[in-house]
């Protein structure tokens, strides 16, 4: 039986197999993409200091190293169902059915969407779509186009499509309705648009330090937005419907007050020929739903998330999970959680041979490092979140071995 | 030059030479390099419909790019439910938009 | 404003006008609307839509959303033909 199976080659399940390669166990990773390193793979960012870190070389590193440690690699298998047997699981893929040991969920997270008139035409993406396909694939999602979303991930993937020779016309926020909720309303966007002031260094610094309550800065916001790397960001204009035929040609625009009303008779069609949409992201815990494990609703996590604790355990035997299917945070936790997680494996197969314990809590200690110094935070309040829901697992831990 | 390619990026740099190849999609041909998904290369080509919607028709493309939505399912070589953003193209391809019945998809199986 | 025209469920093009009137009439849970309506069990298996269902529900005054799963999955989770669910084990 194979020691270790991980589904998803993202940073948290490439980080995973190497600490666990380290040590000794044989590891396999399944992935559908075509190739790994899941959603680290379209990431380019600014640091700071000027050097961009560029997700296609982190990831080609990670798989190297994997690669150097005997690591098995799949690309293009998609996992549909998990057993648990009575020592270990079973694994049900597009390819094969495999029986291991310990098994770890690394599948990562997935986008939730804003559904506004016209948002099944072709044209119309995810905001994550169109950063795959300008960053992963080199291809243009298209010439022209309008980002419906204010967040972070909305304002950084604006930019990398900037850098592919894309126009974004504007990002600007939802339609107001029952679903919107918060992502229709300039005062909410402002507040969340403050927290990305390091991402955008000069327009953003700059725009915080003028109006530095969300309220007034959302009451005060010039009508025609404000520009990040030359984009225009529009926090009192929001898009009503996607027009076109057969395909994207236009959106019909408005401008809203500062809690999000529609100002009748300022509606103008915007011509465009691509659509995204930024409604944020979820941890994908479909598989860990399909194990059985227990689930707790985190917001401040991104959803749904498995029970899980410190060392990566579910609350089922030889079941584990890293990365964004725990809470959505940075592609460098992920990796750090994977790191963890991978050592906890090897503790729990016996692998991990001298000073087990020290190594698996420096583990711990750096996922809490570089939480904190993460350059981007989703949510806010993660941090607290994750002690509650760590103290939740231990207590339901407890109540079920005194039964 | 295909004015839909990045071939040249900033940070990334140039795409090396890829090799070219030749996909059919209903029966047209279509120009795509070795290491295209079949998602890509139709878009570099301008093509961004893939299927019609079962029951009501609407014309449909790629809207997640990487394997969640199932909206951009083809049939490849007669083999249904293909999902064009996660499926390399091979020279040759032929790739149908299908038409498929919803009851098909009952329970999620095929 | 334009329910009829906003698809939820894009894989059964169910809109936010037939799931808000299902909700309202029958003060339903998300897994009644999605008996009643197909929406949430197309070929991506609500994976795109069950947000937004579950966020209606509670929105319309139906259960608030809570450590469940209201919509369960299912396997598979990913469509698979016949043929592979025989599968060998390796
Ligand atoms: C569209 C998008 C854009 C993002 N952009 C940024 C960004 O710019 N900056 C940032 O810091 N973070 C970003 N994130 C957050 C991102 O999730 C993390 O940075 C990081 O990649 C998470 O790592 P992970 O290993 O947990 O999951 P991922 O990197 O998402 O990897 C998960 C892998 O699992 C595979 N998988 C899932 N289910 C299955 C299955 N059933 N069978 C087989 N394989 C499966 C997927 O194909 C994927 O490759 C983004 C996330 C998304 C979804
Ligand atoms: S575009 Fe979503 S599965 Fe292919
Ligand atoms: S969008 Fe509703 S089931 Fe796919």
């Amino acid at each position: 039986m194979i020691d270790l199976v991980i589904i998803g080659a993202g940073p948290a399940g490439l980080g995973a197999a190497i600490s666990a390669a380290e040590n000794g166990l044989e590891v396999y990773i399944l992935d559908e993409f075509v190739k790994p390193g899941g959603r680290l793979l379209g990431q380019l960012h600014e640091e700071p200091d000027g050097k961009w870190v560029n997700g296609i070389a982190e990831a080609e590193k990670l798989y190297k190293r994997a690669i150097q440690l005997g690591v098995n690699i799949r690309c293009g298998v998609s996992v549909y169902d998990l057993m648990k047997l009575d020592q270990g699981w079973c694994v049900y893929t597009t390819d094969n059915v495999m029986e291991c040991k310990c098994l770890l969920l690394a599948t990562g997270a997935s986008e939730t969407p804003i559904p506004i008139p016209g948002w099944t035409l072709p044209g119309v993406m995810s905001i994550g779509a169109a950063q795959v396909m300008g960053n992963v694939h080199r291809v243009k999602p298209g010439k022209k186009g309008i980002i419906i979303g204010v967040n972070v991930l909305s304002a950084a993937i604006a930019r990398e499509l900037q850098l592919c020779g894309v126009h974004i016309e504007s990002i600007l926020l939802p339609q107001p309705n029952l679903l919107s909720g918060d992502a229709a309303n300039p005062e909410k966007m402002m507040e969340s648009l403050l927290r990305l002031s390091h991402l955008a260094p000069s327009a953003l610094i700059r725009f915080g330090g003028k109006w530095v309550s969300p309220k007034l800065g959302a009451r005060l916001y010039p009508k025609n937005g404000f520009k990040m790397w030359d984009i225009p960001i529009q926090l009192r204009k929001s898009a009503l419907e996607i027009l076109g035929e057969k395909q994207v040609e236009g959106v019909r625009v408005a401008e809203i007050t500062a809690n999000g009303e529609v100002v009748s008779g300022t509606e103008k069609v915007v011509s465009v020929d691509f659509v995204c949409i930024a409604g944020g992201l979820a941890p994908l815990s479909e598989l860990a739903a399909v194990a059985g494990c227990s689930f707790r609703f985190v917001p401040e996590l991104g959803g749904h998330v498995p029970l899980h604790n410190e060392y990566m355990q579910t609350n089922l035997t030889g079941l584990y999970v890293a990365g964004n299917i725990t809470g959505v945070e940075s592609a460098k936790v992920a990796r750090a959680q994977g790191t963890a997680a991978g050592l906890s494996i090897a503790r729990e197969l016996n692998a991990l041979a001298d000073h087990a314990d020290e190594k698996i809590e420096a583990a711990i200690m750096e996922v809490m490092e570089t939480r904190k110094n993460a350059l981007i935070q989703f949510q806010p309040g993660i941090e607290e979140a994750r002690k509650k829901l760590y103290s939740e697992f231990y207590e339901t831990s407890e109540k079920a071995s005194m039964i | 030059m295909n004015s839909m390619r990045v071939d040249n990026h900033p940070v990334f740099g140039s795409l090396e030479k890829r090799k070219n190849i030749t996909i059919y999609f209903d029966d047209q041909p279509y120009a795509a390099y070795e290491g295209d998904t079949i998602a890509s290369a139709l878009l570099a080509s301008g093509v961004r419909t893939l299927r019609c919607h079962e029951d009501k028709g609407t014309p449909r493309g790629i809207y997640c790019n990487i394997g969640h939505c199932f909206e951009c399912r083809v049939r490849v070589h007669g083999q249904n439910t293909v999902r064009a953003c996660l499926t390399p193209v091979e020279n040759k391809m032929r790739i149908e938009s299908g038409i498929l019945a919803t009851a098909s998809f009952k329970g999620g199986k095929l | 404003m334009g329910d009829n025209e906003t698809v939820i469920c894009r894989c059964e093009e169910i809109t936010l006008k037939e799931i808000k009137e299902t909700i309202e009439r029958y003060q339903c849970s998300a897994r009644e609307v999605k008996l009643r309506t197909r929406a949430g069990m197309g070929p991506c298996g609500g994976r795109t839509c069950r947000c937004m269902i579950d966020r209606l529900v509670e929105q319309l005054g139906g259960p608030s959303i809570s450590n469940e799963i209201s919509l369960s999955y299912r396997p598979p989770v990913r469509p698979v033909s016949f043929g592979v669910l025989g599968g060998d084990v390796k």
